[in-house]
């Protein structure tokens, strides 16, 4: 890695853990909001430049598409996440969302600078991955994964602004809990088997409570005009990453057929990927057919943020990927 | 409008017909089938790694009872299948009763409406004008139009859309996941596949290839053979690149065709692709001492080694990199931490250990074809085109915005509720007999985006033609806050119909059933 791609990858890991806290005292400070969350932008303008910047040299340094390992999938995810929140606050306005897609965006940060080093040096790729489809293939996922992310934590502020703490905290306790199992599978020797448990397990029962809990109302709370914004910003987020996503999985397709000569192998990365594609085309007839209030989608968007969680980091770090590796002659 | 819409579906009926057609049936359906492809994306599959693949992650008695459960080959279970058989009938019911009927609405046009229609949209507002008043209407058109609505005016009134072709999104979706399966029927029933380890020299025939029960396909009569295979590394000696030089041999035997493949370059040959897939190093013959013997090769990291025991204690490895390459011959005896390496050996210098003189005679590589036989890939290549379209479309929102110029009377004061924030606008406009501009309309997706749009313009020509400068009406967000309240809560509004008539107060609620039926 050359020390220019360094201090920018760093500059925009320390502007994005600034922002977050602007933004997230921006909340806690009514009378200073206005400049607080000016200065939250400003910084994350700043992370977001810096981090564009940095992925633009380590595509130089490398003389390739910088997105061919996980340390490169974070950053773009990052920059994604970002870059996603700040069109979102240009149209929308939808300044709640800065603290929660800075800390996406810190998150990543954190978990790709504890990868081992290896990671983060510049390699040669695998025959395999010797193709322009992979800039036609990779960058559309990741972004639908962005912005799938974006959505759930749309539906969150939703929730919050609808007044429904009690669901709110089930799923945000649901989140963690699955995030954890995620970054225990990476950094840890911890038993596959028991996070793929901790992972499933917390998605299954947060998500039945966490619909359980909406009818526990909390008047005092939020700002319906706001949960009403919050709703339409999420299904804004999904009906873009939608065709994102569509695209990514399709071109995948393509690339194998091109390259394997079949498009479709049920390899457990696609199917989970074909599982988001699902979740995401039921919430969108959900949302077409209008029999399903608000709160209801913005939990569906939740589950479908677990699911996205699942198909970018979980495969991989709760052992469950490991029958796609490339080029291995058995 | 709702309320309409709401009595052209059938509610009560419960037939066959109508259940097939729902889209509570839809989302059952998917999440249906989201699980079974996630238990098949968690459970190793027989079909791509192996029953054993199974029993080493699960023991012996979980994979048994996996397989019994038909999880361990779940695309192929009947389950999956008859999941697969719903959702077609599902969509093929759906798409024939409620999708692609709406089609027709596209060319069905919209009227105008009156100051008192418009005021019921959720999003609406009106300026009391000061001055020109027809340039006032020219100029929302404008706007409207710079902002890619289509505009269509006749005398005080105006009507724009946007997004029309949106409305085909579910069609075009649908019309592409069909294909899909037309496309996937075709290949499944006419087409063949299959992988093939072949040695230098030797011959591709697809004798073992794999396809479905019910086929009606044919194989081909003609082989291929590899001339040539190697492997191309990066400095590191990690991989970069294999090739084969192949040749098509026609039944007699006769060249056909001759190409070199490499991975993402593939042979096409009569609707045949051949592949690379995989390569490597399978054998090598060494000459000891006159006798030729073969060693089989097994993959060690980047290397190939082969065994030889030479006695009970020593074993003797020889390690290649890749075909050309010199081989390095290791002794290991069990006293002994590491191997020894005791010799090198290629192709011009032999080696002499002791009595024993080791002349190396060939490294034979062995690539990894992969082939196969898709007659039915254009169609489905229509159908990713159809359906990458499709979600694209779905994700333009489709608006329409209705703009009146009136001269504000008492009878065209807008009713519906909120008319309150509306009298604040509607008596200066009395007062002189004015004439104001109503606007109001309805977005379906993106309806924030839509407020701000007629805010701007109501903030735009009130500035520019209004009669002060202080926005007459602002009921838009408050009608809004109310209207969320109704929304947020429908399971406390009580019965549907209360719903449908609060989607009436709020305009069109937030589908297409809306559309093109006021
Ligand atoms: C498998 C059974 C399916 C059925 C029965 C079904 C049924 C429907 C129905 C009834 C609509 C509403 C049309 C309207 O109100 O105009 C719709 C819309 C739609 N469907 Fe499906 N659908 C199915 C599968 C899918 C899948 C797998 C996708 C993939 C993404 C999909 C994509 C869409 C899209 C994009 C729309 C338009 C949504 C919009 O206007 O925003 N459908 N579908």
């Amino acid at each position: 890695m050359s020390e220019m791609q360094m201090a920018l990858t760093n500059t925009a890991g320390i502007t994005s853990v600034m922002s977050f806290w602007v933004f997230a005292a921006a909340n806690g400070f009514k009378n200073r909001k206005n400049l607080l969350v000016k200065i939250g932008s400003g910084t994350l303008i700043l992370a977001f430049t810096s981090l564009t910047a940095a992925i633009i040299i380590r595509g130089i340094d490398a003389q390739r598409f910088p997105l061919a390992n996980l340390y490169e999938s974070l950053l773009w995810f990052a920059w994604a996440t970002m870059g996603g929140y700040l069109l979102l606050a240009k149209a929308y306005g939808v300044r709640q969302l800065g603290w929660l897609a800075s800390l996406t965006a810190l998150l990543m940060f954190l978990y790709g600078s504890w990868l081992p080093q290896s990671q983060h040096d510049i390699q040669p790729l695998v025959p395999a991955l010797v193709s322009y489809w992979r800039w036609i293939h990779v960058p559309p996922l990741i972004i639908s994964y962005a912005l799938f992310f974006l959505g759930g934590l749309s539906g969150f502020i939703q929730l919050y602004q609808a007044g429904r703490i009690p669901s709110l905290v089930s799923a945000a306790i649901t989140v963690v809990l699955a995030l954890s199992a995620v970054v225990l599978g990476t950094f840890t020797s911890v038993d596959t088997a028991w996070l793929q448990i901790l992972f499933a397990g917390a998605s299954l029962v947060g998500s039945v409570i966490s619909f359980r809990l909406l009818q526990h109302i909390d008047k005092t709370r939020g700002d319906l005009r706001s949960a009403e914004i919050y709703d339409d910003v999420s299904y804004r987020c999904i009906a873009i990453g939608m065709p994102a996503l569509t695209f990514g999985i399709i071109t995948g397709g393509l690339w194998a057929n091109h390259a394997w000569g079949t498009y479709w192998s049920w390899d457990p990365k696609e199917s989970m990927a074909l599982v988001t594609w699902l979740s995401y085309a039921a919430y969108i007839h959900l949302r077409v057919h209008r029999e399903c209030s608000a709160e209801k989608l913005a939990l569906v968007s939740i589950v479908g943020l677990l699911l996205t969680l699942m198909t970018f980091l979980g495969f991989n770090s709760l052992g469950l990927g490991g029958l796609h590796s490339y080029g291995k002659f058995k | 409008m709702n309320i309409e819409s709401d009595k052209n579906e059938p509610k009560t009926k419960t037939s066959v017909k109508n259940v097939l057609a729902s889209v509570k049936l839809t989302i059952f359906l998917m999440s249906l089938t989201a699980l079974t492809v996630l238990a098949g994306a968690w459970c190793p599959q027989e079909s791509a790694s192996g029953k054993e693949k199974v029993v080493e992650q699960f023991g012996p008695d979980a994979a048994s009872l996996l397989s019994q459960l038909g999880i361990t080959d779940i695309y192929h279970s009947p389950w999956f299948l008859s999941l697969i058989a719903m959702l077609t009938l599902n969509m093929i019911a759906c798409s024939f009763m409620r999708v692609f009927p709406r089609v027709k609405l596209l060319s069905k046009p919209l009227p105008f409406l009156a100051g008192k229609d418009i005021g019921k949209f959720p999003v609406n507002a009106s300026v009391v004008l000061a001055k020109e008043e027809k340039s006032a209407l020219a100029s929302v058109a404008l706007k409207l139009a710079s902002k890619g609505f289509k505009v269509s005016t006749s005398e005080e009134k105006l009507l724009a859309e946007y997004g029309k072709y949106g409305r085909l999104a579910a069609t075009v979706t649908h019309i592409g996941l069909l294909t899909l399966l037309v496309g996937v029927t075709i290949t499944s029933w006419t087409g063949f596949s299959g992988f093939q380890p072949v040695l230098l020299n030797s011959h591709l025939d697809f004798h073992e290839s794999e396809h479905s029960k019910l086929w009606v396909g044919k194989l081909p009569d003609w082989t291929v053979r590899v001339d040539a295979t190697r492997r191309e590394d990066h400095p590191t000696g990690e991989p970069k690149q294999w090739f084969s030089k192949l040749t098509v041999l026609g039944k007699d035997g006769k060249e056909l065709v001759t190409q070199e493949i490499s991975v993402n370059t593939p042979l096409s040959y009569k609707g045949v692709d051949i592949y690379q897939s995989s390569w490597g190093l399978d054998h090598i013959v060494l000459n000891f001492n006159g006798n030729e013997r073969r060693l089989d090769l097994r993959p060690m990291g980047k290397l190939y080694a082969a065994f030889l025991p030479l006695d009970k204690d020593t074993m003797m490895l020889f390690s290649v990199r890749c075909d050309g390459s010199p081989i390095k011959v290791f002794a290991k005896r069990p006293d002994w931490e590491a191997p020894r390496i005791i010799s090198e050996i290629s192709k011009d210098k032999p080696a002499k250990l002791g009595p024993v003189s080791i002349m190396l005679v060939k490294t034979m590589p062995v690539t990894g074809l992969q082939y196969k036989c898709d007659p039915g890939l254009p169609v489905t290549y229509a159908a990713f085109a159809f359906i990458i379209i499709g979600v694209l479309m779905a994700a333009i929102p489709h608006r329409h915005v209705w703009v009146s110029l009136e001269t504000a009377s008492p009878a065209a004061k807008p009713s519906g509720d909120g008319s309150d924030e509306i009298a604040t606008g509607m008596q200066s406009a009395e007062k002189g007999n004015q004439k104001v501009l109503y606007f109001g309309g309805r977005s379906v997706k993106a309806k924030v985006g839509f407020e701000r749009l007629v805010k701007d313009l109501e903030r735009q020509i009130a500035a520019e033609f209004g009669e002060s400068n202080i926005v007459p009406v602002l009921k838009t967000h408050i009608d809004v806050e109310s209207d969320s309240q109704k929304q947020v809560n429908p399971e406390k509004a009580g019965s549907k119909k209360e719903q449908v008539l609060a989607g009436t107060a709020s305009g069109a609620g937030n589908t297409e059933n809306a559309q093109g039926e006021s």
